[in-house]
């Protein structure tokens, strides 16, 4: 074992094992911190602020266990991207918009097919084309399927992906396979300001930019062949990521009530040692009306995937001549990267109702759990973990322990390591798409800048960072899924 | 068309940051403005045939509340018109009573991809490491988007 002990800013970090670190309770810290890393990982995330974030975390009311952090850990405002906080309502547990992000219910869907490599190697242009033709994609993109009305909106907002499945959007399998259902039961469109509902008219349907994507990938490695029988994924076989959110809609709530919190911090007498992390209790008037209007964009992000799917499925059937059905195009599974959710867990032995933040993490729930689908029940939910346009992507399943360590929760993606700004310099004057197109991906960008700033280099290696959970006994890897063609942003 | 700004980009792994500096008030919040706009499309491409005119509140002596309810009105205007601002002039800042507000002139041109080269997308203004600082009658600006 190597160093045992690091000084980030102001905290000690002490090895727990071999993959975890802990961060000793100091100050305001109502508990420890603990990060999953390695050495190699650990070297990133001192370089930056992330650490001190954790522990910021730690200071949040009613906070249980432990504040966590992912191996994809990186610098973000108030939580660390990567972290997971769990709070308990009945010990004046608080929820923290900031714990969720202003892209509420970002997350990723995998689409299975029955094509395989021979079949699209040679169609992949074309394919991207198409996909960046007929799903909306950039800065403020909007008009995928004509704007909503308000009642529409409404609907969407409780019904979530069954709305979209209910316009056409997918069947009624396609929600069996997404996390909740597609549907958080809690929100309340009356709690959803104005100028949110505004953002929100047209813009389902619609991937956005930064970060997001629609990919065309390979399976070119299985891991475990029983779990990826289970998943009906097999080496060769062609698959579809698509990677969103709630958009502006979702942006507009986290604002909005990030200053609703910001009063409910004065009221209930909150100390924060971020402003970012302004919070309310669970069971206040301000954390029950933000839940019910998170819950409205958690539904958005999934009716917005939902629709963004049926589109991308419609893209593939007309390039290849086929029908839907012929191509075996079927929803693997849904998660969200950015929520926070009333679930049960069990604490010291008994069983409580806790409110969990995943920054920038993914539920990982094990086999047996009664929230993953019939069809997956026997193996652990699939756990979708998307690298960099140029490296892969990785489908894993949860197991035992993460319902015991970090709130059935992992990582989510590689995590970035360089900053938007470094990217572009380090960029200038190298002509990305030839480089991705060397490594056999095709990639077309909507923003200038966007291709710079989403480079390989700019991220870690996904494959360190799953490796780490892996290592931890947090979660395995089934398949690796290699990128072929890619939009962005 | 507006001149671009002077301010400098804050290296932060997830997001963008802008630190700036004006003389006054105003003319920080002005300023603020404009720097935004510029992260996302250089402001000497965006033209000012577009007029408007925003009236932010905001809590009374805080002038960080100010500062990101300020740019997150600025935003929204972006999205929902589908405006990119460059010109901002603020006609009335009340900073006393129990509510503090902005009212302000702004000026700008629809999006026109052809035109404008978008850079970047803001997601909003946080209060992450905000500063709105005066030393001697110079205001030090420093705020993170989440992108």
């Amino acid at each position: 074992m190597a160093e045992g002990h690091w000084t980030a800013g102001s905290h000690e970090m002490l090895r727990v094992s071999e993959c975890v670190w802990e961060i000793p309770k100091t100050g305001g810290m109502r508990v420890p911190g603990r990060v999953y890393a390695d050495d190699r990982l650990m070297k990133h995330i001192l370089k930056e602020k992330a650490v001190d974030q954790v522990a910021n975390v730690a200071h949040l009311q009613g906070i249980v266990g432990a504040s966590l952090a992912m191996p994809d850990i990186h610098w973000g405002y108030g939580f660390p991207i990567g972290g997971v906080a769990a709070t308990d309502p009945a010990k004046g547990g608080v929820v923290s918009p900031g714990g969720v992000g202003y892209d509420i219910n970002c997350g990723v869907r995998v689409v299975a097919s029955k094509l395989s490599l021979g079949d699209v190697r040679d169609r992949i242009p074309e394919l991207v084309k198409r996909l960046h033709r007929d799903v909306p994609c950039g800065l403020g993109s909007h008009g995928a399927i004509g704007k909503l009305d308000r009642k529409d909106l409404d609907d969407l907002m409780v019904e979530g992906a069954a709305w979209a499945v209910r316009k056409g959007f997918g069947t009624d399998a396609d929600l069996d396979h997404t996390e909740e259902g597609g549907r958080l039961r809690m929100a309340d469109p009356s709690k959803v300001g104005k100028r949110a509902i505004e953002r929100g008219l047209d813009q389902v349907g619609t991937l956005g930019s930064g970060n997001h994507f629609l990919e065309i990938d390979v399976i070119d490695e299985i891991y475990d062949e029983y779990i990826a029988s289970a998943f009906g994924l097999e080496k060769g076989g062609v698959a579809f990521q698509i990677h969103s959110g709630s958009r502006g809609f979702g942006y507009q709530i986290c604002d909005d009530y990030l200053e609703v919190m910001q009063e409910a911090v004065r009221k209930y007498s909150i100390e924060l040692p971020d402003r970012q992390l302004a919070c309310a209790p669970v069971e206040s008037p301000e954390g029950k009306r933000y839940l019910a209007a998170m819950a409205c964009a958690a539904n958005y992000a999934w009716a917005n995937r939902q629709v963004m799917m049926a589109l991308t499925k419609r893209a593939v059937a007309k390039v290849l001549a086929s029908s839907e059905a012929a191509l075996g195009l079927r929803l693997l599974y849904d998660v969200c990267h950015n929520i926070a959710k009333l679930e049960t867990h069990t604490v010291e032995g008994r069983e409580v109702t806790l409110c969990v933040h995943r920054k920038g993490a993914t539920r990982a729930f094990p086999a047996g759990h009664r929230d993953v689908p019939d069809a997956y029940r026997a193996v652990g939910q699939p756990v979708l973990v998307p690298g960099d346009m140029g490296t892969c992507s990785y489908v894993c399943v949860g197991t035992g322990a993460t319902m015991r360590e970090t709130f059935g929760s992992t990582c989510h993606g590689a995590g970035r390591v360089m900053s938007r700004a470094k990217a572009k310099k380090m960029a200038a004057g190298r002509n990305l798409e030839q480089e991705m197109s060397d490594r056999g991906v095709f990639v077309m960008a909507e923003g200038k800048r966007t291709l710079a700033e989403e480079m390989p280099d700019a991220y870690k290696d996904v494959t360190e960072v799953v490796d780490v959970m892996e290592r931890a006994g947090i979660a395995k890897r089934v398949v690796r899924l290699k990128p072929l063609g890619v939009v962005k942003g | 068309m507006a001149e671009r700004p002077e301010y400098t980009e804050i290296d932060h792994t997830a997001d963008v940051g802008m630190a700036l500096t004006a003389d006054g008030v105003e003319a920080a919040f002005e300023k603020a403005a404009a720097c935004m706009f510029d992260l996302v499309c250089d402001l000497d491409t965006i033209g000012d045939g577009w007029r408007g005119e925003v009236r932010v509140e905001a809590r009374a002596e805080d002038l960080q509340n100010m500062m990101v309810r300020w740019l997150s009105e600025l935003l929204y205007v972006f999205e929902s018109k589908r405006v990119l601002l460059s010109s901002f002039r603020i006609t009335e800042m009340d900073k006393g009573g129990i509510r503090a507000e902005i009212r302000a002139e702004i000026a700008g041109e629809p999006i026109d991809l052809e035109k404008h080269a978008i850079k970047t997308e803001l997601k909003a203004a946080t209060y992450h490491d905000l500063r709105i600082e005066e030393d001697e009658g110079s205001w030090a600006v420093r705020v993170i988007f989440d992108t």
